[in-house]
């Protein structure tokens, strides 16, 4: 017997890719680039069909690509989430630290990521140790 | 933690995707269970245990090496 029931929405990071590319091509045209704004629509097309299509399969990377996987994947989906804030967080410190010191003390928006993820981290912290 | 879900699986003649869908799981987690690369959350151990009509404890059991 063979089961192929695919649980979650298929098109969940399809529709991710096709709002956030499609917002970030029409900047690109609104900045003046048109040659780069029509290249990031075809990348980010082609993408959003190949997500499309990688959501449908049985397999770990498909449930978490449709928000409908078992306690396991979303475990996963959860663990890579937290590599790739810290990894996030690491490069916007680093750029903080060389934007302060290259522009006399101004951390630019490295220094505003910085803050929001500070903030959040310490947010979440006081609100989920309550639920548990 | 070692455990006796491959073997009982086997025994009931169960695929891994057939334990799956009775359990409301994916495949590749009852694959992770079976080969110990992933501990199951306790109320997935309980219906793995219920599922083959056995207490937690005759299913997983504690390595005492570890």
């Amino acid at each position: 017997m063979t089961h192929t029931h695919l649980t979650g929405h298929r098109g969940a990071t399809t529709a991710v890719l096709a709002v956030g590319g499609g917002g970030l091509a029409v900047a690109t045209w609104i900045g003046g680039d048109h040659v780069l704004a029509i290249g990031l629509t075809a990348f980010y097309a082609v993408a959003a069909v190949a997500a499309y299509l990688w959501s449908g399969r049985d397999s770990d990377v498909g449930a978490i690509m449709r928000v409908g996987g078992d306690e396991r994947q979303q475990r996963l989906d959860h663990d890579a989430t937290a590599l790739a804030g810290l990894a996030m967080g690491t490069v916007a410190l680093i750029g903080a630290i060389v934007s302060a010191a290259r522009n006399h003390g101004d951390i630019g928006g490295y220094g505003l990521i910085c803050f929001v993820g500070g903030v959040t981290y310490a947010a979440s912290l006081l609100i989920l140790k309550r639920r548990t | 933690m070692k455990n006796r879900v491959g073997e009982m699986r086997t025994a009931s003649g169960l695929s891994q995707g057939d334990l799956a869908a009775l359990l409301g799981v994916s495949r590749q987690t009852i694959n992770s269970i079976e080969n110990g690369r992933y501990l199951p959350s306790l109320p997935l151990a309980l219906a793995i245990a219920r599922n083959f009509h056995h207490c937690v404890e005759e299913i997983f059991i504690v390595d005492q090496e570890s």
